[in-house]
């Protein structure tokens, strides 16, 4: 009798408890994954890994930044107009970040994971720092803080303190309502230099219709208008805090490029909790005015409660702030 | 033995009402002492759900720390006068300890010091218990950060026995949350000593506000996530605020935010609905014991910003069995403030000291174009001398205005 119990509850536990995956974690070191073939610093992906590019990219202190998303086997990225694209379980997108030395080498940095857990669907994150050989990245999850000196876009040699994140600075530029999701990779941003087309060609893409609308370069005056070139920027750099469901929803100052509301876009609007950061001015953009606007002056600070955005700059982007600069003072003054 | 079973039967609601239970029951306990600073960003990164940090005596230097994205979480330190968690090296960010999106949050018993940008904030969380915290900036200035305690988008806050000091805007800030009391705290050289702003279903009383720039505000401001409103706020002591208004200019938005509060300032209700105020005692706040204004006070477009999160014109406010008093001067930092001026100019024109209530006296009716009586339900019932006066802020710019002292329209019945 003791037996059939014993067995009833056996299957129970069975029919409810169907098989687990293994709980996820991230592996120690980055070249554990197998992501890359030949030395790990040439970041030479393996077949089956896509590397891409964004049309306008998140400014990290001039940092040369790499991307690859890697699919699992046989799976492929749904199609979505807004947000990010809808990638499958068990993807790992990959960023990682290098600066250029005086001497104009490479030099790597840290190398961000993203990886979405079959176990919840969720997003989860981890970093890993290379070492001084340049041979190896380790997980690292406090962040540290790394003396460099870089070349910037202009060739010259500027000395700052680079700030890697630590995993919760990671995460809040990647909530969104309470779950962690990817920035970058929106469709918008990666239709570009026909990577969409390639990608649904080779299989691992499906769902895209024949026109998807471009994010603008910010850097391309030639193709693009300065208000186009502006507000993707802006998107780009400030949209994934400044949107609701953000981590700076309680400033009511939302940047994505689909804004159209003066108020959220900071037209003559006053700010909630600049604290310091607002620097004796009044609104967050005075159209006409970029010397009165509070966004610019966060831009063109380093000093931690004023700069912005919060995390991952610790110089000023000159040619950013240059672009947002010029489009404050295009807009036309109002009442 | 009746008593013993009305006291069980007490402790029994009791534990209903206090849905998160936080002693003893967390699946994991840290303790760290000082020097183990590099461990204990350690552990606040890496912490699981139903973990407690206990942090012993001592002083401890931090650039910051965060919690993000968890449940059932304790930091527990030895007491405010013990534990001192030190961030004036920090290098990065905007605030001390930074929390996000954690259900069942509880810190106790520790003092956080000197962070670039805010002390504490604890942003879309619930369940929050704030208590016997000490937030303090060295100096009063407007380099001191921004809000000392400052939960923002959270329900089920309670902040209880904190202390905070020279913060920039307010010491104690509750935003944009639902459900929040605030009791037995201490706010001292702030610029506001605890605000309520755009939060609804707020407690606040047993505390005390003093030396601030101004004690205690109720606030909505436009552009943001929601309305606030049904704040009750009594048994406080709000006395001797009556220092200079150090908010930087601009930071909270002149017009709008605390930078606008006029140095002497008791209590400020602005643009908010169903405010009631009793049983305070609000002594030698020297400019105004309370103002009741509309956001039309300090924006003359604040109309334009009408919608379901806001509106302008402060409705439902109850005042009543307050004790009131006010020193014979005004603070000499008044008449160097912009709403300063303001105060100083009705006391020039009534000619007689300032009365103890300022109401700006723009009505809904500014809206509906109709001449109402009181068409927003401020109701006042306070005894005393000189205690009322209708600004008729609308009519400052012409040569007719005349504040008026008649109260009759406000009584309530």
């Amino acid at each position: 009798m003791r037996w059939i119990v014993i067995t009833v509850m056996g299957l129970c536990i069975a029919c409810n408890q169907p098989q687990q995956p293994v709980a996820f974690s991230f592996k120690e070191k980055l070249s554990d994954y197998g992501f890359f073939t030949g030395a790990l610093k040439d970041l030479r992906p393996v077949a089956g890994i896509l590397p891409y590019e964004l049309a306008t990219p998140l400014f990290t202190d001039y940092a040369l930044k790499d991307r690859f998303i890697v699919l699992p086997k046989g799976k492929a990225i749904q199609y979505r107009d807004s947000g990010v694209l809808d990638f499958p379980d068990s993807t790992f997108i990959i960023k990682n970040f290098a600066y250029t030395d005086t001497a104009g080498r490479k030099v790597m940095i840290e190398t961000r994971l993203l990886f979405r857990d079959p176990a919840d669907h969720g997003w989860k994150v981890m970093n890993y720092l290379w070492n001084a050989e340049q041979t190896e990245a380790g997980r690292w999850i406090t962040g540290k803080r790394i003396p460099i000196t870089l070349l910037n876009d202009e060739r010259r040699a500027v000395s700052t303190v680079y700030q890697m994140p630590n995993t919760n600075d990671c995460k809040r530029c990647h909530s969104s309502n309470g779950s962690l999701q990817p920035i970058g990779p929106k469709a918008r941003n990666v239709h570009y230099n026909g990577q969409l087309e390639k990608w649904a060609a080779g299989g691992a893409l499906q769902g895209k219709p024949a026109q998807v609308a471009a994010m603008p370069v910010w850097n391309d005056s030639r193709h693009y208008t300065l208000d186009q070139r502006a507000r993707a920027y802006l998107d780009v750099n400030c949209a994934h805090c400044h949107t609701k469901g953000g981590d700076a929803d309680n400033t009511g100052l939302f940047l994505e490029y689909e804004q159209q509301q003066p108020n959220h876009l900071g037209m003559l609007k006053q700010p909630v909790s600049a604290g310091n950061g607002a620097g004796g001015l009044d609104f967050d953009i005075v159209p006409g005015s970029a010397a009165k606007s509070i966004l610019i002056h966060r831009m063109n600070s380093t000093e931690p409660g004023t700069a912005m955005p919060e995390l991952a700059r610790t110089l000023v982007h000159k040619e950013g702030l240059a672009l947002i600069t010029a489009w404050v003072n295009s807009l036309p003054p109002q009442q | 033995m009746k008593t013993y079973v009305a006291a069980l039967a007490l402790l029994a609601i009791a534990a209903c009402n206090t849905a998160p239970a936080t002693q003893g029951d967390y699946k994991t306990v840290l303790t760290f002492g000082p020097g183990e600073e590099t461990k204990i960003t350690e552990a606040f990164l890496s912490l699981k759900d139903s973990s407690s940090i206990e942090l012993k005596e001592g002083r401890y230097r931090f650039d910051n720390l965060s919690l993000v994205q968890l449940k059932h979480i304790r930091i527990k330190g030895a007491g405010p006068e013990k534990t001192i968690l030190d961030f004036s090296a920090q290098s990065q960010g905007g605030e001390g300890i930074r929390v996000a999106e954690v259900k069942g949050f509880v810190i106790s018993g520790l003092a956080l010091r000197d962070s670039k940008g805010d002390l504490l904030k604890i942003n879309k969380s619930e369940n929050v218990t704030i208590t016997d915290v000490h937030t303090i900036w060295s100096k009063s200035d407007s380099t001191s950060g921004g809000y000392g305690i400052y939960p923002v988008l959270c329900s089920n806050v309670l902040v209880e026995n904190c202390y905070a000091q020279g913060a920039s805007d307010a010491g104690i800030y509750v935003g944009q949350s639902n459900k929040a009391v605030v009791r037995k705290c201490k706010a001292y050289k702030n610029v506001a000593g605890c605000e309520i702003e755009n939060t609804t279903n707020a407690e606040v009383y047993d505390n005390e506000f003093y030396g601030n720039t101004a004690g205690f505000l109720v606030f909505d401001l436009p552009d943001l996530s929601q309305r606030g409103g049904h704040v009750k706020a009594y048994n406080n002591h709000i006395h001797d605020n009556n220092e200079r208004n150090f908010a930087k200019a601009g930071s909270f938005g002149t017009s709008w935010g605390v930078g606008n509060a006029a140095p002497g300032s008791g209590v400020i209700i602005q643009a908010t609905s169903d405010v009631e105020l009793y049983n305070n005692r609000i002594l030698n706040n020297n400019s105004s014991a309370i103002i009741l204004v509309s956001g039309f006070f300090v924006d003359g477009k604040a109309g334009e910003k009408i919608n379901a999160n806001y509106f302008p014109v402060s409705k439902n406010i109850m005042i009543h069995d307050n004790t009131l008093e006010m020193g014979p001067a005004f603070p000499e930092p008044v008449y160097a403030h912009h709403t300063g001026k303001i105060l100083v100019a009705i006391e020039q024109k009534l000619g007689a000291r300032i009365p103890m209530i300022v109401y700006d006296g723009i009505s809904t009716n500014v809206l509906t174009n109709q001449q109402l009586q009181n068409p927003d339900s401020i109701c006042i019932r306070q005894a005393g001398q000189n205690l009322f006066v209708n600004v008729n802020a609308l009519q400052m710019e012409s040569k007719d205005w005349r504040p008026s002292t008649d109260m009759t329209a406000f009584n309530c019945q």
